[in-house]
Protein backbone atom coordinates (compact mmCIF):
# COMPACT_ATOMS: atom_id res chain seq x y z
CA UNK A 1 0.00 0.00 0.00
CA UNK A 2 2.56 2.58 0.80
CA UNK A 3 4.69 1.83 -2.19
CA UNK A 4 1.33 1.93 -4.20
CA UNK A 5 0.96 5.58 -2.27
CA UNK A 6 4.66 6.60 -3.31
CA UNK A 7 4.16 5.43 -7.06
CA UNK A 8 1.40 8.66 -7.14
CA UNK A 9 3.38 11.00 -4.32
CA UNK A 10 2.80 14.04 -7.27
CA UNK A 11 -0.88 13.65 -7.84
CA UNK A 12 -1.38 13.80 -3.91
CA UNK A 13 1.43 16.77 -4.25
CA UNK A 14 -1.38 17.88 -6.50
CA UNK A 15 -4.45 17.35 -4.99
CA UNK A 16 -2.89 18.55 -1.06
CA UNK A 17 -3.85 22.30 -2.14
CA UNK A 18 -7.32 21.77 -2.31
CA UNK A 19 -7.47 19.12 0.94
CA UNK A 20 -5.53 21.92 2.93
CA UNK A 21 -7.61 24.60 1.63
CA UNK A 22 -10.96 22.64 2.38
CA UNK A 23 -9.95 21.70 5.82
CA UNK A 24 -9.21 25.51 6.98
CA UNK A 25 -11.79 26.93 5.39
CA UNK A 26 -14.73 24.38 5.49
CA UNK A 27 -13.69 21.83 8.19
CA UNK A 28 -12.74 23.98 10.57
CA UNK A 29 -15.94 26.40 10.36
CA UNK A 30 -17.91 23.29 10.73
CA UNK A 31 -16.19 22.36 13.99
CA UNK A 32 -16.81 26.01 14.95
CA UNK A 33 -20.25 25.38 14.65
CA UNK A 34 -19.94 24.49 18.71
CA UNK A 35 -20.21 28.11 19.67
CA UNK A 36 -23.46 27.53 18.93
CA UNK A 37 -23.79 25.54 22.50
CA UNK A 38 -20.87 27.98 23.98
CA UNK A 39 -20.38 30.81 25.32
CA UNK A 40 -17.82 32.32 22.91
CA UNK A 41 -16.15 35.94 22.37
CA UNK A 42 -13.84 36.88 19.58
CA UNK A 43 -10.42 37.06 20.85
CA UNK A 44 -11.19 33.90 23.37
CA UNK A 45 -10.63 30.07 22.26
CA UNK A 46 -13.93 28.25 20.94
CA UNK A 47 -12.50 25.12 22.58
CA UNK A 48 -11.81 26.66 26.24
CA UNK A 49 -15.18 28.48 25.97
CA UNK A 50 -17.90 27.09 28.32
CA UNK A 51 -20.76 25.02 27.12
CA UNK A 52 -23.86 26.84 28.18
CA UNK A 53 -26.82 24.38 26.08
CA UNK A 54 -29.17 25.66 24.62
CA UNK A 55 -28.90 29.66 25.64
CA UNK A 56 -27.96 30.72 22.64
CA UNK A 57 -31.03 29.07 20.54
CA UNK A 58 -33.33 31.86 22.97
CA UNK A 59 -34.07 33.80 19.36
CA UNK A 60 -37.28 31.93 18.86
CA UNK A 61 -38.22 33.54 21.32
CA UNK A 62 -37.50 37.10 19.65
CA UNK A 63 -40.57 38.18 17.33
CA UNK A 64 -38.06 39.90 14.83
CA UNK A 65 -36.67 36.53 14.17
CA UNK A 66 -40.13 35.06 13.03
CA UNK A 67 -40.57 38.05 11.10
CA UNK A 68 -36.99 37.54 9.29
CA UNK A 69 -38.33 33.28 8.49
CA UNK A 70 -41.62 34.99 7.16
CA UNK A 71 -39.57 37.36 4.52
CA UNK A 72 -37.67 34.78 3.83
CA UNK A 73 -40.52 32.17 2.78
CA UNK A 74 -42.11 35.18 1.28
CA UNK A 75 -38.91 36.10 -0.89
CA UNK A 76 -38.17 32.71 -1.81
CA UNK A 77 -41.63 31.24 -2.67
CA UNK A 78 -42.44 34.66 -5.22
CA UNK A 79 -38.64 34.58 -6.64
CA UNK A 80 -39.50 30.82 -7.50
CA UNK A 81 -42.92 31.53 -8.63
CA UNK A 82 -41.61 34.34 -11.12
CA UNK A 83 -37.88 33.09 -11.86
CA UNK A 84 -39.05 29.45 -13.05
CA UNK A 85 -41.27 29.85 -15.56
CA UNK A 86 -40.58 33.39 -17.45
CA UNK A 87 -36.85 31.59 -18.56
CA UNK A 88 -39.00 29.07 -20.42
CA UNK A 89 -41.65 31.61 -21.64
CA UNK A 90 -38.38 33.86 -22.83
CA UNK A 91 -36.49 30.91 -24.41
CA UNK A 92 -39.56 29.73 -26.52
CA UNK A 93 -40.21 33.37 -27.71
CA UNK A 94 -36.61 33.58 -28.70
CA UNK A 95 -36.83 30.53 -30.11
CA UNK A 96 -39.64 31.99 -32.45
CA UNK A 97 -37.60 34.65 -33.70
CA UNK A 98 -36.83 34.05 -37.56
CA UNK A 99 -34.69 37.23 -38.05
CA UNK A 100 -31.29 35.23 -36.99
CA UNK A 101 -29.32 38.72 -36.50
CA UNK A 102 -32.26 40.18 -34.42
CA UNK A 103 -32.15 36.93 -32.52
CA UNK A 104 -28.29 37.25 -31.83
CA UNK A 105 -29.19 40.53 -30.43
CA UNK A 106 -31.81 39.46 -27.86
CA UNK A 107 -29.56 36.62 -26.78
CA UNK A 108 -26.48 38.96 -25.91
CA UNK A 109 -28.29 41.59 -24.95
CA UNK A 110 -30.84 39.43 -22.49
CA UNK A 111 -27.39 37.70 -20.63
CA UNK A 112 -25.40 41.00 -20.15
CA UNK A 113 -27.28 42.08 -16.79
CA UNK A 114 -25.98 38.71 -15.65
CA UNK A 115 -22.40 40.45 -14.93
CA UNK A 116 -23.37 43.15 -13.15
CA UNK A 117 -23.08 42.66 -8.87
CA UNK A 118 -25.99 43.43 -6.98
CA UNK A 119 -24.69 46.51 -6.14
CA UNK A 120 -24.90 48.25 -9.78
CA UNK A 121 -28.37 46.62 -9.80
CA UNK A 122 -29.42 48.76 -6.46
CA UNK A 123 -27.46 52.11 -8.36
CA UNK A 124 -30.19 51.14 -11.17
CA UNK A 125 -33.00 50.97 -9.07
CA UNK A 126 -31.78 54.45 -6.94
CA UNK A 127 -30.75 56.32 -10.08
CA UNK A 128 -34.64 55.51 -11.30
CA UNK A 129 -36.54 55.68 -7.97
CA UNK A 130 -35.09 58.56 -6.44
CA UNK A 131 -37.76 61.38 -5.32
CA UNK A 132 -34.51 63.76 -6.70
CA UNK A 133 -34.74 63.74 -10.36
CA UNK A 134 -35.52 60.50 -11.11
CA UNK A 135 -37.19 59.21 -14.00
CA UNK A 136 -40.35 57.13 -12.55
CA UNK A 137 -41.19 59.82 -10.08
CA UNK A 138 -40.61 62.63 -12.66
CA UNK A 139 -43.59 60.00 -14.92
CA UNK A 140 -45.93 59.71 -11.63
CA UNK A 141 -45.38 63.38 -11.49
CA UNK A 142 -46.43 64.39 -15.13
CA UNK A 143 -49.03 62.37 -14.82
CA UNK A 144 -50.28 64.17 -11.92
CA UNK A 145 -49.75 61.24 -9.44
CA UNK A 146 -47.95 61.53 -6.06
CA UNK A 147 -44.49 61.03 -5.98
CA UNK A 148 -43.38 57.51 -4.15
CA UNK A 149 -40.66 56.89 -1.93
CA UNK A 150 -39.86 53.47 -3.67
CA UNK A 151 -36.57 52.76 -2.14
CA UNK A 152 -38.12 53.60 1.65
CA UNK A 153 -41.37 51.47 1.24
CA UNK A 154 -42.50 48.56 2.74
CA UNK A 155 -45.04 48.08 -0.08
CA UNK A 156 -42.71 48.05 -2.73
CA UNK A 157 -40.09 46.06 -1.40
CA UNK A 158 -40.75 42.58 -2.61
CA UNK A 159 -41.85 43.56 -6.30
CA UNK A 160 -38.73 45.89 -6.82
CA UNK A 161 -36.68 42.11 -5.25
CA UNK A 162 -38.31 39.84 -7.89
CA UNK A 163 -38.34 42.47 -10.56
CA UNK A 164 -34.83 43.38 -10.68
CA UNK A 165 -33.87 39.86 -9.93
CA UNK A 166 -35.81 38.87 -12.96
CA UNK A 167 -34.06 42.01 -15.18
CA UNK A 168 -30.96 40.04 -13.97
CA UNK A 169 -31.50 36.62 -14.39
CA UNK A 170 -34.01 36.11 -16.80
CA UNK A 171 -32.10 36.12 -19.83
CA UNK A 172 -28.72 33.60 -18.62
CA UNK A 173 -31.17 31.46 -17.67
CA UNK A 174 -32.91 30.90 -21.03
CA UNK A 175 -29.13 29.35 -22.52
CA UNK A 176 -29.81 25.55 -21.06
CA UNK A 177 -33.47 25.81 -22.55
CA UNK A 178 -32.01 27.45 -25.84
CA UNK A 179 -29.33 24.69 -26.13
CA UNK A 180 -32.28 21.98 -25.72
CA UNK A 181 -34.53 23.04 -28.31
CA UNK A 182 -31.52 23.22 -30.64
CA UNK A 183 -30.91 19.50 -30.37
CA UNK A 184 -34.90 19.05 -31.07
CA UNK A 185 -34.67 17.32 -34.37
CA UNK A 186 -36.21 19.70 -36.97
CA UNK A 187 -38.21 17.00 -39.18
CA UNK A 188 -40.25 16.63 -36.56
CA UNK A 189 -41.73 20.01 -36.88
CA UNK A 190 -41.50 19.43 -41.04
CA UNK A 191 -43.80 17.10 -40.22
CA UNK A 192 -46.12 18.55 -38.17
CA UNK A 193 -46.48 21.29 -40.76
CA UNK A 194 -47.30 18.68 -43.30
CA UNK A 195 -49.84 17.48 -40.85
CA UNK A 196 -51.28 21.22 -40.63
CA UNK A 197 -50.62 21.84 -36.75
CA UNK A 198 -49.69 25.53 -36.25
CA UNK A 199 -47.20 26.95 -34.20
CA UNK A 200 -48.94 26.76 -30.69
CA UNK A 201 -49.38 23.20 -31.24
CA UNK A 202 -46.29 22.66 -32.62
CA UNK A 203 -44.65 24.45 -29.35
CA UNK A 204 -47.14 22.25 -27.02
CA UNK A 205 -46.93 18.71 -28.61
CA UNK A 206 -43.20 19.53 -29.90
CA UNK A 207 -41.07 22.24 -28.18
CA UNK A 208 -42.43 21.41 -24.40
CA UNK A 209 -41.83 18.05 -24.70
CA UNK A 210 -38.33 18.42 -25.88
CA UNK A 211 -37.32 20.07 -23.01
CA UNK A 212 -38.88 18.67 -20.53
CA UNK A 213 -36.17 16.81 -19.30
CA UNK A 214 -33.98 20.06 -18.88
CA UNK A 215 -37.06 21.81 -17.53
CA UNK A 216 -37.25 19.32 -15.08
CA UNK A 217 -33.37 18.94 -14.39
CA UNK A 218 -33.52 22.80 -13.69
CA UNK A 219 -36.65 22.36 -11.25
CA UNK A 220 -35.10 19.87 -9.28
CA UNK A 221 -31.68 22.15 -8.90
CA UNK A 222 -33.40 25.19 -7.73
CA UNK A 223 -34.97 23.02 -4.68
CA UNK A 224 -31.64 23.48 -2.67
CA UNK A 225 -31.36 27.69 -3.24
CA UNK A 226 -34.85 27.52 -1.80
CA UNK A 227 -33.19 28.60 1.56
CA UNK A 228 -30.49 30.55 -0.02
CA UNK A 229 -32.73 34.33 -1.20
CA UNK A 230 -29.78 35.99 -2.34
CA UNK A 231 -28.34 38.10 0.90
CA UNK A 232 -25.86 40.23 -2.25
CA UNK A 233 -29.27 41.90 -3.64
CA UNK A 234 -31.42 41.91 -0.47
CA UNK A 235 -28.62 44.01 1.65
CA UNK A 236 -27.81 46.93 -0.75
CA UNK A 237 -31.42 48.08 -1.06
CA UNK A 238 -32.76 47.00 2.75
CA UNK A 239 -32.76 50.43 4.66
CA UNK A 240 -34.42 51.21 8.28
CA UNK A 241 -37.56 52.31 6.52
CA UNK A 242 -38.15 49.00 4.92
CA UNK A 243 -36.59 46.64 7.27
CA UNK A 244 -39.50 44.61 8.77
CA UNK A 245 -40.20 43.36 5.47
CA UNK A 246 -37.05 43.13 4.01
CA UNK A 247 -34.71 41.24 6.91
CA UNK A 248 -34.01 37.69 5.82
CA UNK A 249 -32.28 34.97 7.85
CA UNK A 250 -28.72 35.75 6.42
CA UNK A 251 -29.07 39.65 6.68
CA UNK A 252 -30.64 38.49 10.51
CA UNK A 253 -27.18 36.23 10.89
CA UNK A 254 -24.62 39.30 9.27
CA UNK A 255 -26.49 42.11 11.67
CA UNK A 256 -26.38 40.04 14.88
CA UNK A 257 -23.01 38.21 14.32
CA UNK A 258 -20.97 40.10 12.27
CA UNK A 259 -22.42 43.73 13.28
CA UNK A 260 -23.67 43.06 17.10
CA UNK A 261 -21.16 41.08 17.88
CA UNK A 262 -23.53 38.17 19.33
CA UNK A 263 -21.62 35.09 17.88
CA UNK A 264 -23.36 32.11 19.74
CA UNK A 265 -26.76 33.12 18.87
CA UNK A 266 -25.87 34.34 15.16
CA UNK A 267 -24.34 30.61 14.57
CA UNK A 268 -27.11 29.24 16.08
CA UNK A 269 -29.86 30.54 13.55
CA UNK A 270 -26.86 30.16 10.67
CA UNK A 271 -26.94 26.18 12.23
CA UNK A 272 -30.66 26.09 11.68
CA UNK A 273 -30.54 27.88 8.04
CA UNK A 274 -27.41 25.10 7.00
CA UNK A 275 -29.18 22.16 8.11
CA UNK A 276 -33.11 23.01 6.13
CA UNK A 277 -30.16 23.64 3.32
CA UNK A 278 -28.83 20.10 3.88
CA UNK A 279 -32.43 18.45 4.15
CA UNK A 280 -33.43 20.08 0.92
CA UNK A 281 -30.13 19.35 -1.04
CA UNK A 282 -30.75 15.89 0.28
CA UNK A 283 -34.54 15.76 -0.52
CA UNK A 284 -33.53 16.55 -4.34
CA UNK A 285 -31.17 13.76 -4.76
CA UNK A 286 -33.74 11.28 -3.59
CA UNK A 287 -36.11 13.19 -6.44
CA UNK A 288 -33.29 13.16 -8.83
CA UNK A 289 -32.75 9.55 -7.84
CA UNK A 290 -36.60 8.90 -8.77
CA UNK A 291 -37.26 10.87 -11.74
CA UNK A 292 -33.95 11.01 -13.77
CA UNK A 293 -32.52 7.32 -12.58
CA UNK A 294 -29.44 9.66 -11.48
CA UNK A 295 -28.54 11.46 -7.85
CA UNK A 296 -26.97 14.67 -7.86
CA UNK A 297 -23.54 12.56 -6.74
CA UNK B 1 -47.61 26.68 -45.52
CA UNK B 2 -48.16 30.23 -45.49
CA UNK B 3 -48.64 31.72 -41.73
CA UNK B 4 -52.02 32.23 -40.65
CA UNK B 5 -52.64 35.90 -40.05
CA UNK B 6 -52.88 35.53 -35.82
CA UNK B 7 -49.46 33.90 -36.67
CA UNK B 8 -47.61 36.85 -38.24
CA UNK B 9 -49.32 38.97 -35.37
CA UNK B 10 -47.73 36.26 -32.96
CA UNK B 11 -44.67 37.24 -34.77
CA UNK B 12 -45.01 40.72 -34.96
CA UNK B 13 -45.64 40.67 -30.91
CA UNK B 14 -42.84 37.96 -30.05
CA UNK B 15 -40.73 40.82 -31.86
CA UNK B 16 -42.16 43.64 -29.94
CA UNK B 17 -41.57 41.85 -26.57
CA UNK B 18 -37.95 41.32 -27.14
CA UNK B 19 -37.38 44.51 -28.14
CA UNK B 20 -38.88 46.05 -24.89
CA UNK B 21 -37.22 43.66 -22.85
CA UNK B 22 -33.62 44.67 -24.76
CA UNK B 23 -34.38 48.32 -24.02
CA UNK B 24 -35.25 47.71 -20.44
CA UNK B 25 -31.77 46.56 -19.87
CA UNK B 26 -29.45 49.05 -22.27
CA UNK B 27 -31.79 51.96 -21.85
CA UNK B 28 -30.54 52.23 -17.47
CA UNK B 29 -27.25 52.20 -18.65
CA UNK B 30 -27.92 55.18 -21.28
CA UNK B 31 -29.69 57.11 -18.48
CA UNK B 32 -26.89 56.55 -15.86
CA UNK B 33 -24.31 57.89 -18.30
CA UNK B 34 -26.38 61.01 -19.26
CA UNK B 35 -26.90 62.18 -15.45
CA UNK B 36 -22.88 61.25 -14.78
CA UNK B 37 -22.17 63.75 -18.12
CA UNK B 38 -24.65 66.42 -16.64
CA UNK B 39 -24.10 68.81 -14.21
CA UNK B 40 -25.52 67.44 -10.98
CA UNK B 41 -27.72 70.56 -9.36
CA UNK B 42 -29.53 70.80 -13.18
CA UNK B 43 -30.24 66.71 -12.80
CA UNK B 44 -31.64 67.03 -9.79
CA UNK B 45 -34.95 68.92 -11.38
CA UNK B 46 -35.15 65.74 -13.40
CA UNK B 47 -35.86 65.75 -17.45
CA UNK B 48 -32.45 64.59 -17.75
CA UNK B 49 -33.41 61.11 -20.24
CA UNK B 50 -31.34 60.32 -22.58
CA UNK B 51 -28.51 62.41 -23.27
CA UNK B 52 -26.89 65.15 -20.94
CA UNK B 53 -28.67 68.28 -20.62
CA UNK B 54 -25.72 70.55 -19.21
CA UNK B 55 -22.76 68.80 -20.53
CA UNK B 56 -19.66 68.83 -17.61
CA UNK B 57 -16.73 66.47 -17.06
CA UNK B 58 -16.39 67.01 -13.82
CA UNK B 59 -18.30 64.16 -12.11
CA UNK B 60 -15.70 61.93 -13.66
CA UNK B 61 -13.13 64.47 -12.35
CA UNK B 62 -13.92 64.23 -9.21
CA UNK B 63 -14.45 60.55 -8.89
CA UNK B 64 -11.22 59.99 -10.52
CA UNK B 65 -9.32 62.25 -8.37
CA UNK B 66 -10.33 60.16 -5.42
CA UNK B 67 -7.71 58.28 -4.05
CA UNK B 68 -9.70 55.77 -2.47
CA UNK B 69 -11.32 54.76 -6.18
CA UNK B 70 -8.67 55.02 -7.55
CA UNK B 71 -6.65 52.61 -4.86
CA UNK B 72 -10.08 50.59 -4.67
CA UNK B 73 -9.36 49.63 -8.78
CA UNK B 74 -6.29 48.85 -7.96
CA UNK B 75 -7.39 45.94 -5.49
CA UNK B 76 -10.00 44.79 -7.54
CA UNK B 77 -7.47 44.52 -10.67
CA UNK B 78 -5.43 42.40 -8.54
CA UNK B 79 -7.61 40.31 -6.95
CA UNK B 80 -9.07 39.29 -10.12
CA UNK B 81 -6.18 38.74 -11.77
CA UNK B 82 -4.17 36.55 -8.74
CA UNK B 83 -7.66 35.18 -7.75
CA UNK B 84 -8.09 33.52 -11.38
CA UNK B 85 -5.32 32.39 -11.97
CA UNK B 86 -4.37 31.05 -8.56
CA UNK B 87 -7.86 29.54 -8.81
CA UNK B 88 -7.63 28.14 -11.71
CA UNK B 89 -4.52 26.43 -11.05
CA UNK B 90 -4.96 24.90 -7.53
CA UNK B 91 -8.48 23.09 -8.81
CA UNK B 92 -6.95 22.02 -12.01
CA UNK B 93 -4.45 20.42 -10.34
CA UNK B 94 -6.97 18.81 -7.63
CA UNK B 95 -9.28 17.68 -10.77
CA UNK B 96 -6.07 16.50 -12.54
CA UNK B 97 -4.68 14.57 -9.53
CA UNK B 98 -8.02 12.78 -9.00
CA UNK B 99 -8.34 12.33 -12.61
CA UNK B 100 -6.53 8.92 -11.67
CA UNK B 101 -9.11 6.08 -11.27
CA UNK B 102 -6.25 3.65 -9.42
CA UNK B 103 -5.10 6.67 -7.27
CA UNK B 104 -5.59 5.27 -3.25
CA UNK B 105 -8.34 6.74 -1.28
CA UNK B 106 -9.13 8.71 -4.16
CA UNK B 107 -12.63 7.79 -2.91
CA UNK B 108 -12.57 9.08 0.37
CA UNK B 109 -10.71 12.35 -0.85
CA UNK B 110 -13.66 12.76 -3.14
CA UNK B 111 -16.01 12.24 -0.69
CA UNK B 112 -13.93 14.73 1.80
CA UNK B 113 -14.98 16.78 -0.97
CA UNK B 114 -18.51 16.36 -1.68
CA UNK B 115 -19.49 16.90 1.89
CA UNK B 116 -17.93 20.71 1.92
CA UNK B 117 -21.21 20.80 -0.87
CA UNK B 118 -23.89 19.54 0.90
CA UNK B 119 -23.10 21.11 4.66
CA UNK B 120 -21.11 24.09 6.32
CA UNK B 121 -20.37 25.74 9.42
CA UNK B 122 -21.93 29.07 8.17
CA UNK B 123 -20.82 32.84 8.36
CA UNK B 124 -19.45 33.14 11.72
CA UNK B 125 -17.74 30.16 11.95
CA UNK B 126 -16.05 30.78 9.21
CA UNK B 127 -15.47 34.92 10.01
CA UNK B 128 -13.95 33.74 13.26
CA UNK B 129 -12.06 31.26 11.32
CA UNK B 130 -10.54 34.45 9.16
CA UNK B 131 -9.96 36.13 12.01
CA UNK B 132 -7.87 33.12 14.10
CA UNK B 133 -5.66 32.76 10.60
CA UNK B 134 -5.00 36.23 10.11
CA UNK B 135 -6.63 37.04 6.96
CA UNK B 136 -9.22 39.58 8.23
CA UNK B 137 -8.14 42.94 6.91
CA UNK B 138 -5.24 41.47 4.73
CA UNK B 139 -5.18 41.42 0.81
CA UNK B 140 -5.45 37.61 0.86
CA UNK B 141 -8.74 37.30 2.60
CA UNK B 142 -9.87 38.00 -1.08
CA UNK B 143 -7.23 35.03 -2.79
CA UNK B 144 -6.94 32.40 -0.05
CA UNK B 145 -10.60 31.28 0.78
CA UNK B 146 -11.47 30.93 -2.64
CA UNK B 147 -8.77 29.68 -4.37
CA UNK B 148 -10.29 25.96 -4.76
CA UNK B 149 -13.65 25.91 -6.45
CA UNK B 150 -15.51 22.21 -5.66
CA UNK B 151 -18.18 22.67 -8.04
CA UNK B 152 -15.49 24.11 -11.06
CA UNK B 153 -13.26 21.01 -9.95
CA UNK B 154 -16.07 18.63 -10.95
CA UNK B 155 -16.50 20.67 -14.27
CA UNK B 156 -12.67 20.03 -15.00
CA UNK B 157 -12.87 16.25 -13.99
CA UNK B 158 -15.93 15.91 -16.60
CA UNK B 159 -13.66 17.86 -19.37
CA UNK B 160 -10.56 15.85 -18.48
CA UNK B 161 -12.43 12.44 -18.69
CA UNK B 162 -12.50 13.13 -22.32
CA UNK B 163 -9.30 13.32 -23.00
CA UNK B 164 -8.03 10.13 -24.62
CA UNK B 165 -6.25 8.45 -22.14
CA UNK B 166 -3.82 7.26 -25.16
CA UNK B 167 -2.37 11.01 -25.72
CA UNK B 168 -1.58 10.65 -21.63
CA UNK B 169 -0.01 6.90 -21.51
CA UNK B 170 2.19 7.90 -24.64
CA UNK B 171 3.72 10.91 -22.67
CA UNK B 172 3.99 8.26 -19.54
CA UNK B 173 5.87 6.33 -21.88
CA UNK B 174 8.47 8.82 -22.83
CA UNK B 175 9.21 9.26 -19.25
CA UNK B 176 6.84 12.94 -18.41
CA UNK B 177 5.61 13.08 -14.75
CA UNK B 178 1.95 14.06 -13.76
CA UNK B 179 3.07 17.69 -13.82
CA UNK B 180 4.51 17.84 -17.17
CA UNK B 181 1.62 15.99 -18.60
CA UNK B 182 -0.37 18.00 -16.77
CA UNK B 183 1.11 21.95 -17.95
CA UNK B 184 1.79 20.18 -22.05
CA UNK B 185 -1.21 17.90 -22.58
CA UNK B 186 -4.00 18.54 -19.78
CA UNK B 187 -3.59 22.55 -20.40
CA UNK B 188 -3.60 22.96 -24.03
CA UNK B 189 -6.48 20.71 -24.44
CA UNK B 190 -8.42 22.15 -22.09
CA UNK B 191 -8.41 26.09 -22.90
CA UNK B 192 -11.71 26.18 -24.04
CA UNK B 193 -13.02 25.27 -20.73
CA UNK B 194 -9.77 26.80 -18.73
CA UNK B 195 -11.31 30.17 -20.78
CA UNK B 196 -15.06 29.49 -19.77
CA UNK B 197 -14.04 28.72 -15.48
CA UNK B 198 -11.46 31.53 -15.48
CA UNK B 199 -14.11 33.84 -16.90
CA UNK B 200 -16.99 33.25 -14.78
CA UNK B 201 -14.41 33.22 -11.34
CA UNK B 202 -12.96 36.77 -12.86
CA UNK B 203 -16.74 37.89 -12.61
CA UNK B 204 -17.20 36.94 -9.51
CA UNK B 205 -14.22 38.40 -7.74
CA UNK B 206 -15.02 41.78 -10.15
CA UNK B 207 -18.41 42.02 -8.45
CA UNK B 208 -17.81 40.45 -4.93
CA UNK B 209 -18.31 43.45 -2.55
CA UNK B 210 -19.14 40.94 0.72
CA UNK B 211 -15.55 40.17 1.53
CA UNK B 212 -14.62 44.00 1.22
CA UNK B 213 -17.43 45.21 3.78
CA UNK B 214 -17.08 42.57 6.16
CA UNK B 215 -13.33 40.95 6.04
CA UNK B 216 -11.58 44.12 6.00
CA UNK B 217 -12.00 47.51 7.87
CA UNK B 218 -8.85 48.96 6.22
CA UNK B 219 -10.39 51.20 3.26
CA UNK B 220 -7.21 51.16 1.66
CA UNK B 221 -7.79 47.34 1.07
CA UNK B 222 -11.60 47.58 -0.47
CA UNK B 223 -12.57 46.81 -3.74
CA UNK B 224 -14.47 48.56 -6.38
CA UNK B 225 -17.78 47.11 -5.64
CA UNK B 226 -17.45 47.79 -1.66
CA UNK B 227 -16.44 51.07 -2.06
CA UNK B 228 -19.52 51.22 -3.92
CA UNK B 229 -21.82 49.64 -1.85
CA UNK B 230 -20.65 52.40 0.93
CA UNK B 231 -21.48 54.86 -1.58
CA UNK B 232 -25.06 53.66 -2.25
CA UNK B 233 -26.32 54.86 1.37
CA UNK B 234 -23.66 57.46 2.10
CA UNK B 235 -25.10 60.32 3.02
CA UNK B 236 -23.07 62.95 1.73
CA UNK B 237 -20.16 63.16 -0.20
CA UNK B 238 -17.44 63.41 2.22
CA UNK B 239 -15.84 60.01 1.28
CA UNK B 240 -15.18 61.10 -2.36
CA UNK B 241 -14.19 64.25 -1.92
CA UNK B 242 -11.82 63.76 0.97
CA UNK B 243 -8.69 62.72 0.24
CA UNK B 244 -9.06 64.12 -3.39
CA UNK B 245 -6.23 64.82 -5.94
CA UNK B 246 -8.37 67.40 -8.00
CA UNK B 247 -8.71 69.92 -5.39
CA UNK B 248 -8.16 72.88 -7.94
CA UNK B 249 -11.27 71.46 -10.37
CA UNK B 250 -13.16 71.31 -7.24
CA UNK B 251 -12.58 74.60 -6.21
CA UNK B 252 -13.34 76.12 -9.79
CA UNK B 253 -17.09 74.33 -9.93
CA UNK B 254 -19.20 75.55 -7.50
CA UNK B 255 -20.14 73.23 -4.32
CA UNK B 256 -24.13 73.57 -4.90
CA UNK B 257 -23.25 71.90 -8.79
CA UNK B 258 -21.82 68.35 -7.57
CA UNK B 259 -24.97 66.37 -6.31
CA UNK B 260 -24.65 62.91 -4.21
CA UNK B 261 -26.41 61.31 -7.07
CA UNK B 262 -24.23 62.42 -10.34
CA UNK B 263 -20.87 61.52 -8.37
CA UNK B 264 -22.62 57.70 -7.42
CA UNK B 265 -23.88 57.64 -11.11
CA UNK B 266 -19.94 58.55 -12.32
CA UNK B 267 -18.64 55.75 -10.02
CA UNK B 268 -21.31 52.89 -10.90
CA UNK B 269 -20.24 53.87 -14.42
CA UNK B 270 -16.55 53.31 -13.90
CA UNK B 271 -16.85 49.78 -12.93
CA UNK B 272 -19.57 48.91 -15.18
CA UNK B 273 -17.57 50.16 -18.59
CA UNK B 274 -14.97 47.37 -18.12
CA UNK B 275 -17.52 44.48 -18.54
CA UNK B 276 -19.43 46.54 -20.55
CA UNK B 277 -16.28 46.93 -22.90
CA UNK B 278 -15.23 42.95 -22.71
CA UNK B 279 -18.65 41.69 -22.82
CA UNK B 280 -19.22 41.61 -26.66
CA UNK B 281 -16.17 40.09 -27.28
CA UNK B 282 -16.04 37.18 -24.36
CA UNK B 283 -19.96 36.37 -24.70
CA UNK B 284 -19.55 33.42 -26.46
CA UNK B 285 -17.20 31.72 -23.64
CA UNK B 286 -19.31 32.64 -20.96
CA UNK B 287 -22.37 30.76 -23.35
CA UNK B 288 -20.03 27.64 -23.56
CA UNK B 289 -19.19 27.69 -19.94
CA UNK B 290 -22.78 27.52 -19.24
CA UNK B 291 -23.02 24.22 -21.30
CA UNK B 292 -19.89 22.64 -20.21
CA UNK B 293 -21.01 23.06 -16.91
CA UNK B 294 -24.65 21.77 -17.41
CA UNK B 295 -23.18 18.27 -18.72
CA UNK B 296 -23.54 16.69 -15.07
CA UNK B 297 -20.11 14.75 -13.97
Amino acid sequence: MFFKMYKYRWQYLMVLPAIVLLFLFNYIPMAGIQIAFKDFAIGSSIWDSNWIGLDNFSFVHDPQFWVVVQNTLSISVLKFVFGFPMPILLALMINEVTHSIFKRFVQSVSYLPHFFSWIVVAYILQSFLTLDGGIVNDIIGNLGGKPIFFLGSTDWFRPMIIASSLWKEVGWNTILYLAAISTIDPQLYEAAKVEGAGKLAQIRHITLPGILPTISIVLILSIPGLINVGMDQIYPLMNSANQQVADVIDTYVLRNGLQQGYFGMATAVGLVSSLIGLILVVTTNAISKKINEEGLW
Amino acid sequence: MKPTSLERVGQWLIVLILTMLCLSILYPFLYMLAISLNTGADAAKGGVYLWPRSFTWFNYQVVLGNEVIRNAYKITIARTVLGTFGGLAVTLMAAYGLSYKLLPFRNSILTYILITMLFNGGLIPFYIQLYKLGLTNTFLVYIIPSLFSVWNMFVMQKFIQGIPEAMIESAELDGAGPFRILLQIIVPLSKPMLAALGLFTAVGHWNDWFAGAFYVTNQQLIPVQTFLQQLLTAQDLSSVLSSNENQEVLREQSMSNITLMSIKMATVMISALPILAVYPFLQKYFVKGVLIGSVKG
